[in-house]
Parts: C-alpha cells; structure tokens; sequence
C-alpha cells in the first residue's frame, strides 16, 4: 500500500495487457468488490454517523435534519476533558507496556530461540486470544483481587498485598496483557528481517550488547515498533471492556460514553455520533505525531 | 502455519497515507461538503422496521439467557404445537430498546423487558397493546402489578417476575449490620473501597434520594442536585459501578457490601450463609420483569399462545423453582414449597415495602437532568 | 572476545528467562479458567471440590452449541470472503495508481478506527432503511468489513518487500496475467494471506457489538451467549467451554505445524 510503488508494478498492466481484455479490466477485478463492499458498509455508514453528529439531541424516531455543530459544542466541558485525558493515559500506558514488554518476547523467537520451533512459539503465545476478551478480563478480576491469585502467591513469599483491582494499574495490566500478542506478532515479523551479520559486524567492532541493541537493534526495528505501538495504541483507544471491569468507580473511557450515547439511559445519538467523529480525529491525530517522529528518527 | 507477516511496512503506508495532514485537510472538507450534501434529504432514524412474516409453526422470542431454557421451550411445543421456538439472547435492557429502535422490530414476536423499558417502548411506538379477551389467568396477577406506574392495567405487559433493590452483605465483615442506605455514608472507613453500587442510574440515584427522605422517582432538579452531591462526596470510596462482577468478590471476601437486586442476591445467598440481604429501612425500587408484544409482530397467534403458557400457575411455580425469580402470580406463589414461599428475600413481606416504589417513568427533560449529573459522577 | 561472548550468553538466558514469564503471563489467566471449570462452586471465588458436571452440562447445552455453530460459520464465510477480495484490493492498491487511491486506502484503514458501538448502530439504521431482512447473513456481511481491512494490511506489507520482477518474469515467459497472479503472486503472499484470515478470524469470533446488531432473530453468536450468561447467571460451563475450545484449537495448530516441518525436513532430505 506504499504509494511509492515501484515503477515495474505500475507500469507492468500496460506492457503486457492481452490484447482482448480492456485497461479498466484490471483494476475492476481487483479493486471493484472490495470498493463496492467497503462503500456499502462501511462509507455510508460512517457518513450517517457523520450525518447524525450533525443533529443536536437527536433520539431514534426523530426526524433526521441536520442544523449544525452544537453536539461538538458539548466536548467542551471539563468532565469531558477528563475523560479523554484517561482514555489517553490509558492509550499509551497499554502502549508503553506492551512494547516494553513484547520486545524482549518477540527478540527472542525471532533471533534465538531454534529456528523450527518459531512457528509454534509464535502460535501458543498467541492462543490465549482464542478466549472470549470477556472471560479473560473476568479471569484477572479474579487473578488481582485482594484476596486473589496473585496476593496469595506475594504472601507465600512475604511480600506484603498489593492493592490493584478496581484502580487504573488494574486496567494498565488487562488492557497490556490483551494487545501483548499483538504487539509481538508485529514485532516478530519485523525482528525476523533482522540481518544478523549486522549485530555480530557491531559487536566484532568492540560494541558491548547494549550499545547493539541501542545503536543497531531498536533503529532496524523502528518500522516494526511504530507499526505495533500504533496497532495497539488505535486498539486500546476503542477498549471499554477493561476499563469498565477493572477500573473501578472512576474509569470512565471515550469509547464507553460513546457505547453510553446510545446504549444508556439518554440515547443522545447525535452527541454519540460527535463523539465518534471526535475519537476518529484522535486517532488520525496521533497517526499524523507518529508518523512525523517515526520519520526524523529513521533519519537520525 | 505460516509467521505473521504483520509488519512495519503497512504502518508506514498507514503513515504516509492517512498522515499527510493535506490530505486529511482535503478529506475532511470533503466530508463537510457530503455533511451539507446530506442535510437536504431528511429521513426518520428508525423509521421503517421490516417485518418478514414467519410461518405459524415458528415463535421468535428476544429474552434474558437465564429466563428460558430447554424444559421450559419443549413444554411449549408439546402443549401448542409450535414445533421452532427461535430464542434470541438479551444482554441488557438498553441494548434490546437500541437495536428495537433502530428498526430491529419485526423479527421477534416477544420481548421481556424490565418495567422502565416497557415505558420507553410505549413511547416509542414499537409496542401492541394486548388483547386481554385472549390471555387466560391474567387474573392470576397480584393486584400490585396489575396496576404498576410503568403500565397501569397492564396494557401493554404482563410481569414474569419482580425483585427489589437492596444491599446483600457480608454479616462476618459488617458490625453493626447495615439498616439503610445512610450506613454507606456512615462508616466510610470500614466500607472504603469494600463496595459496590450498581451501574444503573435510576437505581444510584434513586436509593441516594431515598436515604434523604425523597422520593425514589424524584422530579425536583434541587433533591437531584442534593443527591449528586451526596454521590459525590461517597465516590472516592466506591469500589465499582458495576451490576454483576461484585459477586465473586463478595463471595471471596474482598468486598463487603453491593447494591443488587434481590434475585441475584438469593442466588448467592445459596453459597454463602454469611451473606443477608437487606430491603432499606427507608424504602426501594420494586422492579418487575415483563412480556410484550412488539409491533409489528411476525407471528401474533405464536405470541398470545406464549404468554397464556406463561401465566399458567403450574410453569410460573417451576420457573420460580428453578430461577429463583419472584412470581407476581398469586396462583403460582400457592404452589410453591414453604421454605420457597417464606425466602423473605425472595418475597419479602408487604411491610417491608410499604416505602418502596416503582421506577416511574421520567419525560425527557428531567431524564436528561438525571443523566447529566450520572454521567459527571461517573466520568469524574 | 570470550568475555563478549560471554556476556551474550547472559543476554540470552535473561531473554529466554523473560519470555517463559511472559507465556507464563499470558496463560495465567487459562489457568485460572480451566481451575474454575472443574470447581463445584459456580463462582470463581473459592474451591469447594472438584466436578465434571460444568463439562457434562456444556456438552449437553444445545444453546451454547448452537452458538459456537454460529459463530465458527460467521467467521469462517466473513474471513474466505476476506481473504479473496482483501487480497484483491492488495495487490490493485499496490499495482495501479488512480485518481482518489488515496482516499481509497485512507477508507480501507476506517474500520480500525470507528468505534465497534457506532459502526454497530449505522449499519443496523443503514440496513433496516434497505429493507434489508437481518439473519446470518447480515452479520456475516457486516463482519468482511473489519476482516477485509486486516487481510488487507497484512497482505500488502507483505507486497512491498516482495521482487517486482518475479511476476514480470513469469509473464515474459509467457504466462497470463490470471497464471502468473495464481502461480506466482499467490504462493509468495500465502503466508500474509494466512496470517491476516488468522487474525480476522480471533476478532470476527471476539465480536460481540456489530453482530448483535446486525443479527437477525435467533441467530445468536458465542459472544453474544457469553454476555448474557454473564449478566444474568454465572458461567463456570461458559469457561469449561473455553478450555475445550483452547485446547481443541491448540492441538489442531501443533498438529500442523508437526505436518509442516515433516514435510519440510523429507523435502529437504530428497
């Protein structure tokens, strides 16, 4: 999907297009079903969402006339600030911590670990997927509660409770462990590429393990890490089964007060709509920073 | 199987494509120019819900997973002759009103709403009023819910069940037990962080105006206002909003105390013989369960067929029996074994409830009050 | 230069050390599933003895069944159909460039963004102003949209790393445009192509919001009857339904994988 596409590709239908078969033929076949069903279900109903962030208080059963920008007015209010300020913090925390630790995970398969086994060390680490999102957040209610799985085995040992469930670390830890096989699935694919001669040129060259991974390792994966990071960073923006399960009382999310627009007791659609436009803004937003930090480090 | 391929490439043509702010600049006035385009049509959101008729051998219903269950769906046929019941399952109230809204009326002939959603229901046209000449043992109803503030006369439901809303503890945790509402905000050292309050705003609310003398269903914008800010001051100290994760963690002993409702709480009650549940001495929510006839409704006769298999004693008993759901059925209750008839949770006495009330249905503006100080609670 | 060694070495076993936490990370919160699968209480707070009646009342739920049924064919359909026109779009996106590609490519990238509840809500009001019956079908339909952005992504990194020249070469030895795309492209992308349908395939079964709204009556998926089973009762057959579901799925992937590298290894023997 680069737009620099390598001329031989570009030019290629041109060269060798049979004679019968029209210049429009290609590109019909290979884009025309996806357009029309990404058209069909995806752009129409994204501009009806559009259409209603438009309407002020609209409920279902109301006309639909749009009249103007008064449910965007709305945001600007400090609780709601508040709240895309948590979801934010949430957004890169779960970001921070998965890289940090996927990293480390996914170095491991791809460079170390024997080369027959990857597959399947790649496959059972991403397995636990296979669940229902909500059992394995119910799982760590029952894994982080004062008395749970964890307290118990830190007081085996003598170290005193912690207290995490119904607290943000609790989310940071739900929301970490979903997007870790993500993250190591994207990371994996990049490290893989990883030229090996590179690593072992540097430490021949009197470069100790981690001036490598500083100056050679993590700058030949940027790619991958910025891929991940945004991967998660996009996913757990629109997560509201952790926060709402494992935040407690004061956890409320962007993507839950949309969920409450129009699923609660209000059933503000317009303002869940404006909500929605907003969240697309931020993530576009955050693409748009990365992107620019992504570019100068390659350049450095 | 083969390594993911998922990679940094498509990231950076992520980047590059939706990154050239330009360009987000360009699709975005094009989306203002689709945005003006669009404000010339006008349609009505939900409008037209399709009904596809089924054959009178099928009965589409839309129902809580726990409220149907094999035994009940062949009796049923066995007795009707409807050879498919096709169950659709409900996880919440408000989604049920939000996809019936958006026009996913028409492909079932009965929903079990709670009362208040019956009201919004009515309201939004989505509902047929009953034909009583054709049920049979409505009579059978307790009077209390023959004349509820949600659907006087049951014109347009009839209840399956009630519970109240109270607090179920942990009588080893908690001494003095609690009597009221007010014990929440009494001993905050001991409760801080050990409890839950449901994540129903109704419900919060209403119990908060209720500990200050008001009325459940209160319409003055200054009790409401009092109340969020007695929720305020409480909030540090709340564990969770939440309606159904409490249950393992009072069982384990990590929480002392949740806000639930009554059939839930006699569930666990089961498990635990230090847990108790409490009606407020100051009074609560009386909540039912109902059947309804959607409109427009694919199979009419299947769904007055339904609801006479419903209302007959000896399967409201046995649902009774098996779901631990209070029955508004006096016929029922008559039926049921002593230990069961005397559960004071599960049918507590009428002195106890004296004080409690229905949740009244609200208009718009004062549901907007209501959901403009929950939602500053709990976004806070 | 020994003691550089060294040092790696110590580098390794503290990778590999961390990484065994870490799938001890990821499988903690099984364990605990699979432990309260077999507990006589229905609820996950203590053990009160061991039962087999969770897997017993499981394997005898025609509800529950039904409901994976559902959910193996939503997923299975709305992946296949991913998987070809998400290739499709690949490989056009990557070889021709057009006015408004990349609008095109921007549009592709959407359903990542938009909230599950809002996509949910607009194509249940886009649906029903068709006309448009809702079943399995819908909820399939509503499915390749997501499925096919992941199919898509994951195809065309794969895309821009791979030879220009080697379809070229086919075609020059006189190959069609359809022998080369299916002899030589194709074999070269099956690996993305696998992994994308892989991931689709966890996020169609995940789906909980977008399938209850475009669901017809009856037609419910797994998530669906979790989160019913969760809000109403408890749900110890639910995770005596996940630990079978892990392990079938589990050992299925081993099983290939075991295939794979038997072949490979007489492949290579030859």
């Amino acid at each position: 999907m680069s737009t620099q596409v390598p001329s031989s590709l570009v030019t290629q239908p041109d060269a060798h297009s049979d004679k019968e078969s029209p210049r429009w033929l290609g590109p019909l076949v290979l884009l025309g079903p996806s357009g029309l069903w990404l058209g069909l279900l995806l752009v129409i109903p994204t501009l009806l969402i559009f259409e209603l962030s438009l309407v002020p208080g609209i409920r279902p059963g109301d006309i639909v006339n749009p009249s103007g920008l008064d449910n965007y007015g709305l945001i600007f209010q400090p609780v709601y600030f508040r709240v895309i300020g948590r979801s934010l913090f949430f957004a890169f925390g779960t970001t921070f911590f998965a890289l940090l630790l996927g990293f480390p995970v996914a170095y491991w398969i791809a460079l170390i670990a024997p080369k027959q086994w990857r597959n399947l060390l790649l496959l059972s680490f991403v397995l636990p997927l296979w669940t229902s999102s909500l059992l394995r957040s119910y799982a760590w209610i029952t894994i982080l509660r004062p008395t749970g799985v964890l307290n118990s085995f830190l007081q085996l040992i003598g170290i005193p409770p912690l207290d995490l469930l119904n607290r943000s670390p609790a989310v940071l830890i739900g929301m970490s462990y979903s997007m870790l096989p993500y993250i190591v699935l994207v990371l994996y694919a990049s490290l893989e590429k990883l030229d090996r001669r590179l690593l072992e040129a540097a430490a021949d060259l009197g470069a100790n393990p981690l001036q490598v991974f500083w100056k050679v390792t993590i700058p030949q994966s940027l790619p991958g890490i910025v891929a991940g990071a945004l991967l998660v960073f996009i996913t757990s923006l629109g997560d509201f089964v952790d926060p709402e399960l494992l935040g407690g009382a004061s956890s409320m999310t962007l993507a839950r007060l949309i969920y409450n627009q129009f699923i609660g007791a209000t059933q503000n659609w317009g303002f869940g709509s404006a909500l929605s436009m907003i969240l697309i803004f931020l993530v576009s937003l955050a693409i748009a920073l990365l992107i620019k930090y992504g570019d100068r480090s390659q350049v450095v | 199987m083969a390594p993911p391929a998922l990679n940094s490439s498509h990231a950076q043509s992520a980047l590059r494509s939706s990154g050239a702010t330009r360009r987000n600049l360009l699709i975005t006035a094009a989306f203002a120019a689709l945005g003006y385009g669009l404000s010339k049509i006008r349609w009505r959101l939900g409008g037209n819900p399709n009904s596809h008729p089924s054959t009178p051998k099928t009965l589409e219903i839309y129902t809580w997973s726990s409220y149907v269950d094999q035994k009940l769906l062949d009796d049923f046929k066995a007795q009707t002759g409807i050879t498919e019941v096709v169950v659709g399952i409900l996880g919440s109230n408000e989604e049920m009103l939000a996809a019936i809204k958006a026009g996913k009326g028409g492909t079932y002939s009965i929903l079990y709403p709670s009362d208040y959603a019956v009201t919004q229901l009515v309201q939004a046209n989505k509902l047929q009023p009953l034909d009583h000449s054709r049920l049979i043992g409505l009579e059978n109803i307790l009077p209390k819910f023959r004349h509820s503030v949600h659907d006087p006369g049951n014109r347009y439901s009839i209840p399956v069940s009630w519970g109240t809303t109270g607090l179920i503890y942990n009588s080893e945790k908690l001494t003095p037990p609690p009597r009221d509402w007010s014990y929440l905000w009494q001993y905050p050292k001991l409760l801080s962080r050990r409890f839950t309050l449901l994540d129903d705003m109704r419900e919060v609310m209403g119990a908060t105006l209720k500990s200050m003398g008001y009325s459940y269903n209160s319409q003055n914008p200054e009790e409401i206002k009092q109340a969020y800010e007695k929720l305020v001051e409480l909030k540090p100290h709340i564990a969770s909003f939440t309606t159904d994760a409490w249950k393992d963690q009072l069982l384990a002993g990590d929480l002392y105390l949740a806000m639930s409702y009554s059939a839930d709480a006699v569930t666990l009650m089961q498990e635990d013989s230090r847990l108790r549940y409490l009606i407020p001495e100051s009074g609560t929510s009386l909540w039912s369960d109902t059947i309804v006839i959607p409109q427009p409704c694919p199979n009419e006769t299947g769904a007055y067929a339904w609801l006479n298999f419903i209302l007959q004693p000896s399967v409201a008993a046995d649902m009774t029996q098996r779901l631990f759901f209070a029955t508004p059925n006096q016929a029922a209750y008559d039926q049921l074994p002593a230990p069961l008839r005397n559960n004071q949770s599960l049918f507590p006495p009428d002195a106890l409830l004296t004080k409690s009330e229905g949740i009244a249905p609200l208009n718009e503006a004062m549901t907007e009050i209501y959901d403009r100080y929950w939602t500053k609670l709990t976004s806070s | 230069m020994e003691n550089l060694q060294r040092k790696f070495k110590l580098s390794i076993s503290w990778q590999a050390l961390f990484s065994l936490l870490m799938y001890g990370f990821m499988y903690l919160p099984l364990v605990v599933l699979t432990v309260y699968s077999f507990n006589r209480s229905p609820f996950s707070a203590k053990w009160t003895g061991f039962t087999w009646s969770w897997y017993i009342k499981f394997f005898q739920d025609g509800r529950i069944l039904l409901a994976l049924q559902n959910s193996l064919l939503v997923a299975g359909i709305a992946v296949a159909i991913s998987a070809v026109i998400g290739t499709l779009m690949a490989v056009g996106l990557a070889r021709y460039n057009f006015p408004g590609k990349q609008l095109y490519q921007s549009i592709s990238y959407l359903p990542l963004i938009i909230p599950d509840i809002s996509i949910a809500v607009s194509t249940l009001v886009f649906l029903q102003a068709l006309w448009i019956g809702l079943d399995l079908k819908t909820i399939v339909a509503a499915h390749v949209v997501f499925c096919l952005a992941y199919v898509a992504i994951v195809v065309s990194s794969r895309l821009v790393n791979l030879d220009p020249h080697l379809e070229e070469a086919a075609q020059d030895l006189g190959a069609s445009p359809v022998q080369s795309f299916i002899l030589v492209l194709l074999p070269e992308l099956m690996p993305a192509i696998v992994s994308g349908c892989l991931l689709a395939f966890i996020l169609s079964m995940d789906d909980l919001l977008i399938a209850s709204f475009t669901s017809g009556s009856g037609y419910n998926t797994l998530p669906m009857e979790i989160f019913s089973r969760i809000r109403t009762g408890v749900k110890p057959d639910i995770n005596a339904l996940s630990v079978v579901l892990i392990l079938v799925s589990g050992l299925s992937f081993a099983l290939a994988e075991y295939v794979r590298l038997n072949a490979e290894r007489k492949r290579s023997g030859q």
